[in-house]
């Protein structure tokens, strides 16, 4: 933040020269214009064809001298700026780091693959989020071959989520219905949600729609399983159904965050279904970008100075650990407690009989005799009872 | 916000950049118009050493120099509005830059959805997709925030390079000049020798020679060497099979010399060659890439480096550091930790105690491991404990 404000001051500092130097600049040159114009309305008072008098000759120097004063400075006034403007550049590249990491020695766009791979996923995160247009636009300037059947599935859930915004059930309902079996294995709680939504709706219609809430309430007997509890607490909302819910022991069911709710089970749970990840993948990747980043710079500066080659390659891991947070989490990995090192499939981890778990090669070397005690507690085991670990 | 240190360097250099440019320009202008001024001031002068100028005269004088002065004040004015206008955008994004810190929630979210949509929008510029770079901008509402003006003067004049035109990008050179010679530019070079090339090409062999000694004349060192190879031209028909000349004569040239100016055209504006996007792709990618991601039986469906064009585009990228072990439960994909302990089945697959009670109290007691479908029941299993 200091690094935004630093340079803001700068150009804070411009533009407040630049207001003074227009003002004045005008000012001045108005004046001069003046004071020529006064002259030269005396002078033409005269007969043209007489010669200059001495006070005409005074007046017309001094104006004159005047003017090559005032023409320098305007010039120089404005020359004297940029040495200002030329600080909010160096403000910039001191607080702002111009190099950026290069992780990768492949260039982006040396490589036609690579860049087919990253306009996909690109494309992909805009039909996410529902930028068709924009989506389309690209498949058609980066040559794509993005076939209909691709777009389809996110065009529709795009749809029904913009009509859930809406509060329009319809859409999502008949969705639900269509994949019940697919949501069923999947222990989806969606349509039941979906259907005390509608549910509720009608009932804060009032005594109006009470017979149609009825029939409504019947579609219920397939939830009955699994969401009883909740049901008795949708029937019980149909005695208060003439007076309206807002003051009833119901009231909650009101509350506007169900619909909210319904949008994030929605989408959670269609991309299960179509295999995909709830978050766009790009998005994820560019936000632990950007918090991997700033540490990966800061060690890149420590090994330039120590004057050792930055290299990044494949074999490698990042020279840092890079604390994304538990969301970013994907997964399990162990990291031997006695050699400091990730456990790999040639150096497995393995459970002493005492529970606590170490590397096989800690294991090989902590060994003595048949026997080995465990670092962490006073057990002792062999080797051989110890179990490989699958995490 | 180091964040903001690490990737927002473009944001601020280039409009920065085009306020030093339109400052020079600015400078430059009222120099000319001061100068217009000051002939007409020496036209004075003359008249009053010389002692029978008639008042007529001087009034004319005086006339044409509050005309003259007039004009300068205009463009004064008009200059200095163009570069307040600029650097009021280098300010605008610094405002949009600050609003990061104080963003919590929603605002963070959207604040950071627009910066991905800022990135993106570079891509595009820089991948030559400029109706999506434009679309993208004007849909998040971000066109003050990205290079879309310079990247849409590059974009004419390298289609006009590729017309094979030379003026546009000629022009180019000359509104760039000092830049340019500061960072020993060939480009302009590059283009004069296409432009006898062609000259070349169509047979007009004296005109040719008329050029070459229009701009070639005040060359020296390495340049020298090259006219010299290029002059050979002369000696050969257009269409020759000496190799040497032939690749002088091929039409790729034009395509280096758009490669050419792209390159100086970012070298120009301090812009690194790699798009912001891509850089942070990969730092993001290399920060979340394990070995579990590449082998097929623990892939997450959740997991970016796993999806399948990531997955190829990180192959090349170190992995994680992680010094510290961080267990995940596969079947809930929660974290395991001291309130939901990793434990081990018989088989020695590892998961969350939560899981495995959830999946025991539905099923009489009885586990199955998801990898390997093996019954066990729940009193089989036994806790891990991860120092």
């Amino acid at each position: 933040m200091d690094a935004c404000l630093s340079v803001q001051k700068e150009v804070d500092k411009v533009l407040g020269k630049f207001d003074g130097i227009k003002a004045h600049s005008a000012r001045t040159l108005e004046e001069l214009i003046e004071s020529l114009s006064n002259i030269r309305q005396e002078l033409s008072s005269a007969e043209p064809h007489t010669e200059l008098n001495r006070v005409h000759q005074l007046i017309l120097s001094s104006a004159q001298n005047r003017t090559k004063d005032i023409l320098t400075r305007v010039s120089n006034e404005h020359k004297d700026i940029h040495s200002s403007v030329s600080k909010v550049g160096k403000a910039i590249d001191k607080n702002f780091a111009s190099e950026l990491i290069q992780l990768n020695s492949e260039q982006t766009f040396e490589s036609p693959e690579r860049m087919r791979l990253l306009n996909e996923v690109i494309c992909e995160h805009f039909l996410r989020q529902g930028m068709l247009d924009i989506a389309e636009n690209l498949t058609e300037e980066a040559d794509l071959d993005m076939l209909d059947s691709a777009k389809e599935p996110f065009i529709e859930i795009n749809q029904i989520l913009e009509a859930l915004k809406r509060k329009d059930l319809r859409p999502a309902m008949a969705w639900a219905a269509r994949h019940r079996e697919q949501l069923q294995a999947q222990n989806s709680s969606l349509e039941f949600k979906l259907h005390r939504l509608r549910f509720i709706e009608l009932i804060s219609h009032g005594g109006a729609k009470q017979q149609e809430a009825l029939t409504f309430a019947r579609n219920f007997s397939s939830f009955a399983e699994g969401h009883a509890k909740e049901l008795q607490v949708l029937m019980g909302s149909l005695l208060f159904i003439r007076q309206g819910l807002e003051h009833t022991p119901y009231s909650h069911l009101l509350d506007p965050i169900h619909w909210d709710d319904i949008c994030d089970v929605f989408t959670q749970d269609a991309c299960a279904l179509l295999g995909l990840s709830v978050e766009s993948p790009l998005t994820v990747s560019i936000s632990a970008g950007c918090a991997a980043l700033p540490a990966l710079l800061n060690i890149r500066q420590v090994m330039q100075q120590r004057q050792c080659q930055v290299v990044w390659n494949a074999k490698d891991e990042l020279p840092i650990e890079v604390d994304l947070g538990e969301n970013h989490r994907y997964h399990s990995i162990f990291a031997c407690p006695i050699l400091r090192q990730q456990t790999s499939e040639t150096n497995p981890p393995v459970r002493l009989t005492c529970g606590h778990a170490i590397s096989r090669d800690s294991l090989n070397k902590l060994t003595n005799g048949n026997k080995i005690k465990c670092p962490y507690c006073p057990v002792e085991s062999t080797p051989a009872e110890s179990k490989q670990l699958y995490l | 916000m180091a964040d903001l240190k690490a990737l927002e360097h473009a944001t601020l250099k280039v409009p920065y950049e085009t306020l030093n440019k339109k400052f020079r320009n600015c400078q430059k202008t009222i120099d000319r118009e001061v100068s217009h001024v000051m002939q007409v001031h020496n036209e004075l002068e003359k008249c009053l050493e010389n002692t029978s100028t008639t008042v007529g005269t001087v009034v004319n004088i005086l006339d044409s120099m509050v005309d003259k002065l007039s004009a300068l004040k205009r463009k004064a004015n008009e200059s200095i509005t163009q570069e307040e206008d600029s650097a009021r955008v280098v300010k605008r994004r610094l405002e949009h830059l600050k609003e990061y810190e104080g963003s919590t929630g929603a605002a963070l979210a959207y604040w950071k959805k627009k910066r991905v949509d800022r990135m993106l929008v570079e891509y595009f510029l820089r991948a030559g997709y400029y109706d999506t770079a434009v679309k993208c901008a004007r849909h998040s509402n971000i066109e003050e925030l990205t290079n879309i003006e310079l990247f849409l003067v590059a974009k004419e004049v390298e289609e006009s390079l590729l017309r094979r035109e030379t003026s546009s990008c000629l022009n180019w050179c000359h509104d760039n000049k000092s830049k340019l010679r500061k960072i020993k530019s060939t480009l302009e070079f590059n283009l004069r020798t296409q432009e006898f090339i062609e000259l070349i090409l169509l047979n007009k062999r004296v005109e040719a020679v008329r050029h070459a000694r229009k701009f070639f004349g005040s060359l020296e060192g390495e340049q020298l060497a090259e006219v010299q190879r290029v002059m050979g031209l002369l000696a050969f028909p257009a269409d020759t099979d000496v190799s040497h000349y032939k690749e002088l004569l091929d039409g790729h040239r034009w395509q280096q010399i758009v490669d050419q100016f792209r390159e100086e055209n970012y070298k120009l504006y301090q812009l690194n060659i790699t798009p912001v996007l891509t850089v942070s792709l990969e730092a993001g990618l290399a920060a979340m890439k394990t070995p579990h991601c590449y082998s097929d039986s623990n892939k997450n469906a959740d997991c970016p480096v796993c999806s399948k064009n990531l997955n190829e585009l990180a192959r090349n990228l170190p992995y994680a550091h992680c010094a510290q072990s961080r267990l995940v439960c596969t079947i809930s994909g929660n974290i395991m930790n001291e309130h939901n302990p990793p434990m081990m089945l018989p088989n020695g697959y590892v998961y969350g105690e939560l899981s495995l009670k959830n999946m025991a109290a539905e099923n009489n007691g009885v586990v199955i491991c998801p990898k390997t479908k093996e019954k066990f029941t729940i009193d089989q299993v036994e806790k891990v404990f991860i120092m």
